[in-house]
């Protein structure tokens, strides 16, 4: 679920993993087969964890969302409000006597034009500017719905994707439009989640798939699971896995479906379908909070870890039983590999992430983890489609 | 017998005229009844109902034009003035050593904000009737470019960033601020501003642009309003900071103060809260300058003497040398003067206790005002010459430009611009309606809480016993004509009652207007027009699909599934067009322990998307909090049966009326 609209390919290939940053390499797990220094992976790889939690200033143990803004801060909504990292590292924290409209920040969005940040809460959406809130509720406003679970700014309108329906906000009319089942294509009220796409808006809907709207033509379009299931995969790869979608993001022609029962990639230009379920892939958990993308890489927040992807290699990072971080890899044609590091996600139920070229942050229900990369060490490359 | 005959049909002529005037009186009375849903009401006349069309209201009509001046701009070689004519839609160009009027042009759209580039080749325009900016070339006046921007933009401002040429407009009535790149000219960024964008300036580096809002709005009723001066990046129309003038509205002037970092924005000390009785003891209004500092402290320092008031500030400038700044003050006919030395010593000295009170302390601007000078009707818009010898004044309703030597403080002069429509007696209503002579001490005028006859977006205490609480939401004098009776319990008439005798000694604590000013007063208001909401490029078009919709539920006669709705319940029913109210007293719920009764005017709607808050004593913050938090038992309309996307609906229409 990512409200990046950054059209630029930043695929982090040609990372190598340092393993000398990794000491351990005689854990448990078994031994790689093929020397990972000499192997190239096209995707990010996060060497180290450095933690946030309570102590540090943050007001909840529980970070609901991540994002960094355009002029380098990083902003964290929290379940007791929103943070912002200042430069020395500390965390400056508003909450509802500043203004915000409730304390749990479930999504945040930056207007690329005004730097403006819109706040997706459970009471309502605020938009935070100029150091004060402006609050649009269902009663004060054109919201459809207080309880907003994302939220998302593209060329001049905000779209809050609400328990009722997806208002759509146009910044210069000031004017509401709201989309749900009673005018577009999707059944259920319940979205969840925005993404820009190339001219169109994908609405993740809650049990209803994944809407398309061209806001030029006001069409819409459905993708919905063909087997219509969501205890079995009958038809893989030829659809959304599941109609219960939690996220999805866009970047580089690749749209990313999360849901609780799997991940999907639909490549807009191929307009081919992938869909990953755990056990029979190396997709770390079904269970998939929220979904980031960055070029053609997506980074998936799920209730074991994480996970990172361009489709054909993995890395996931979980959180083993007895604290410690393992990290585990997975190169097409090759046998997974198998490390413990020596810091560990904050916990290993991850809520949101957000990742560049050199970083990632990862929201988690008990703290906040940035994710260091190894240092790149060969030219990038465009990973290439399964 | 034929005298018998004539006196039979006489008779019976009488009888018939009689019963058909008894029968008429009863018939169209219980006409009235059973169509307005009101048993209650006694016989009213037809047009209560039946009005006629708007062509046939004041306001309506052609009115005689003026040369009043709007924003005025010196050349950067300081020889000439450039002067925005709005009500004649023309900028004009005069002579800074003969005060002269050299040239006229057009530019339609009511140009009122100026600026001038670096090289003064370049004159923009902020034309607020037709949403644009223009660009005139200053050696031909030709207009060589124009943007659309927001709605009614009041002011524009040059500056050079490091990203290249800006312009910064604040867009009074769509609440925002357009960022321009001059070249190519397109707009970068449309800002949201606080309520009512009105004046702008730019710090000394060229680094943040300041733009006062005029209106100030409150979080929660009863609870103090405050107007926000917004601070932009003006490179990329970032916004930095939204500073809070507490108290504080009508913030229509700013301007920044050479060598001291400082802004200064003229504002009015508001007092909504207390009973307006308590004017004789200066608890209504008062007039300040917010000084904006470079580490954002504002301190809110008093214009205002201890039994003088020097109302409606409104432009503020600066000396070059930063020693000293002028104030306008519209409704005293003054210009006031500060030494921003002793100001700034003042300051130095100050404990934060003392800076937060300061505007509390009427004996307090002795300390750094050094002297007022008389100007004729109206003064708003102030610029100086680049050597900061020269002042200029507009005076607005005597359509004249007055020049002061800054040095002796002596008028040079006057730039005269027309005969300041002496006989019109519109214009003569306008005078009295920015004069603050009518009130306590000067303390404030008509214009104070109705800037341009609207609202000023505030809920007065008007309880007549002087204590207790007793809000009533301010209401917009635009588009007026015809709506009588007035006042939210319907009990004036004529506007000439509600501004008459009984207004002045209760409320204004002074001598009532003279009859013949008071006539002329009313006559200004009647031709207030309608404020326009939507932008000017949507004037003259049909509605969209969305206000489609909302016009059908506002017509509609049953609900969604059939069920009809009682049609004292009809939205068109109380607010029937083509001014949408029937100028009946309603009950729509929302009577309170502060109100004596539950009856209320019905207001017209015309303009309504610019004035909240809405509601008798201003509790509904927008038009959809009417329906979604203080609509009881479908009281006000029968809303139960509405989706949010047809209230939705309905609010896209009322904003286009």
């Amino acid at each position: 679920m990512s409200t990046q609209t950054t059209p630029s390919v930043r695929t982090i290939a040609g990372i190598v993993l340092v393993f000398s940053l990794l000491p351990g390499t005689g854990s448990s797990a078994r031994a790689a087969t093929t020397p990972a220094e000499t192997t190239a992976l096209p995707i990010p790889v996060v060497t180290r964890f450095e933690n946030f939690g309570e102590k540090d200033g943050l007001p909840s143990h529980k970070v609901h969302s991540v994002l960094k803004t355009k002029d380098g801060k990083l902003w964290l909504g929290t379940n007791n409000g929103l943070c912002v990292r200042e430069p020395e590292g500390k965390f400056h924290c508003y909450g509802t006597k500043d203004g915000l409209s409730h304390p749990t920040v479930l999504w945040m969005a930056e207007d690329p034009g005004t730097g403006d940040l819109w706040l997706a809460t459970m009471q309502g959406l605020s938009r935070f500017s100029g150091g004060q809130f402006t609050v649009f509720t269902q009663t004060n406003s054109g919201l459809p719905n207080n309880v907003v679970y994302g939220v998302a700014v593209i060329d001049g309108t905000v779209w809050a994707a609400t328990a009722g329906g997806t208002g759509a906000y146009h910044l210069k009319t000031k004017s509401w439009k709201i989309y749900d089942q009673n005018n577009t294509v999707m059944e259920e009220p319940w979205c969840y989640s925005i993404a820009a796409g190339d001219g169109v808006v994908y609405l993740g809907v809650w049990a209803g798939g994944i809407v398309e709207h061209d806001p030029k033509t006001g069409s819409f379009k459905a993708y919905r699971d063909p087997d219509g299931d969501f205890q079995f995969q009958l038809t893989p790869d030829s659809g959304p896995v599941v109609d219960v979608t939690s996220g999805v993001a866009y970047d580089d022609g690749i749209l990313w479906q999360s849901t609780y029962f799997g991940l999907s990639r639909y490549d807009t230009k191929e307009a081919t379908w992938r869909t990953w379920v755990q056990d029979k892939t190396p997709l770390v958990s079904n269970f998939i909070n929220t979904v980031f993308a960055r070029g053609r890489v997506a980074w998936l927040a799920t209730d074991r870890g994480a996970s990172v992807t361009d489709g054909t290699s993995w890395v996931n990072y979980i959180v083993d039983e007895n604290g410690r971080g393992v990290v585990r890899i997975y190169r097409p044609g090759q046998e997974p590999e198998t490390r413990t590091m020596t810091t560990a996600l904050a916990n290993g139920f991850v809520t949101a992430i957000w990742a560049d070229d050199h970083e990632a942050w990862f929201a988690t229900s008990n703290g906040l983890s940035h994710g260091v990369f190894a240092a790149p060490t060969n030219s990038p490359t465009v990973a290439s489609n399964p | 017998m034929k005298s018998n005959r004539i006196i039979l049909v006489a008779t019976s002529l009488v009888l018939a005229g009689a019963g058909a005037t008894v029968g008429g009186y009863f018939g169209l009375s219980a006409h009235e009844r059973l169509r307005s849903g009101r048993p209650d009401l006694g016989f009213i006349s037809c047009n209560h109902c039946h009005q006629s069309s708007l062509a046939t209201l004041p306001w309506a009509k052609p009115r005689p034009h003026h040369d009043a001046p709007g924003g005025i701009v010196v050349s950067p070689d300081g020889k000439t003035l450039f002067i925005a004519l709005d009500d004649m839609d023309e900028v004009a160009e005069a002579d800074v050593t003969s005060l002269t009027v050299t040239r006229r042009v057009k530019v339609p759209g009511g140009p009122f904000g100026l600026a001038l580039d670096a090289s003064g080749q370049r004159l923009f325009v902020a034309c607020p009737h037709q949403d644009r900016v223009a660009v005139l070339d200053t050696r031909d006046l030709k207009e060589q470019a124009s943007i659309e921007v927001g709605v009614r933009p009041t002011a524009v401002a040059y500056c050079q960033t490091p990203s290249g040429e800006r312009l910064i407009v604040p867009n009074s009535c769509s609440d925002d601020i357009s960022v321009l790149s001059v070249s190519p000219l397109s707009e970068l960024v449309r800002q949201a501003a606080g309520r009512e964008p009105y004046a702008v300036a730019v710090s000394g580096d060229g680094r943040r642009v300041y733009v006062a809002n005029r209106m100030a709005v409150h979080d929660k009723l009863m609870s103090p309003p405050a107007s926000e001066v917004t601070v932009l990046d003006p490179a990329n129309g970032r916004v930095l900071d939204r500073e809070q003038l507490h108290s504080a509205h009508l913030a229509e002037g700013i301007t920044q103060v050479p060598t001291r970092g400082w802004m200064l924005n003229s504002l009015v000390r508001v007092r909504n809260l207390v009973p307006i009785t308590q004017v004789k003891d200066g608890w209504v209004m008062s007039t300040g300058l917010a000084i904006s500092q470079e580490d954002g402290e504002v301190t809110q320092i008093p214009l205002d003497e201890a039994n003088a008031y020097f109302s409606d500030p409104s432009g503020v400038v600066a000396s070059p040398d930063g020693k000293r700044a002028y104030v306008a003050s519209g409704g005293a006919d003054v210009v006031t003067i500060l030494d921003l030395d002793r100001l700034a010593a003042w300051l130095t000295q100050a404990d934060a206790g003392a800076r937060s009170d300061a505007i509390l302390d009427m004996a307090l601007s002795f300390r750094y005002v050094t002297a007022r000078i008389p100007t004729g009707c109206n003064p708003k818009h102030l610029t100086l010459s680049p050597d900061g010898r020269r002042l200029f004044v507009a005076e607005r309703l005597d359509d004249c430009v007055l020049v002061v030597d800054t040095t002796s403080l002596k008028p040079i002069g006057r730039i005269v611009l027309g005969d300041g429509g002496r006989n019109d007696p519109i214009r003569q209503g306008e005078r009295v309606f920015t004069r603050a002579k009518y009130t306590f001490q000067g303390q404030f005028a008509c214009r104070s809480c109705h800037p341009d006859g609207h609202v000023d977006g505030l809920s007065y205490d008007f309880d007549g016993s002087g204590v207790g609480d007793n809000l009533l939401d301010n209401r917009s004098l635009c588009g007026v004509a015809g709506t009588a009776p007035f006042k939210w319990n319907g009990k004036n008439p004529t506007l000439q009652f509600q501004c008459g005798p009984r207004f002045a000694r209760v409320l204004m604590r002074t001598d009532p207007i003279p009859p013949a000013q008071l006539d002329e007063l009313a006559t200004f208001i009647e031709h207030l027009p309608p404020t326009r909401t939507i932008p000017w490029s949507r004037v003259g078009q049909p509605l969209t699909p969305v206000e489609e919709r909302g016009r059908k539920l506002f017509y509609a006669t049953q609900q969604t599934d059939g069920t009809p709705i009682p049609q004292a319940l009809q939205c068109q029913t109380c607010h029937r067009p083509p001014l949408f109210t029937d100028r009946l007293l309603r009950s729509v719920g929302t009577q309170e322990v502060r109100d004596p009764k539950g009856l209320f005017d019905t207001p017209h709607l015309i303009g309504i998307g610019s004035s909240a808050p809405y509601l008798h004593d201003g509790r509904a913050k927008t038009l959809e909090e009417i329906w979604t938090t203080y609509q009881k038992d479908d009281k006000h309309g029968v809303s139960s049966y509405w989706s949010k996307e047809q209230l939705n609906d309905l609010v896209e229409y009322l904003k286009t009326l």
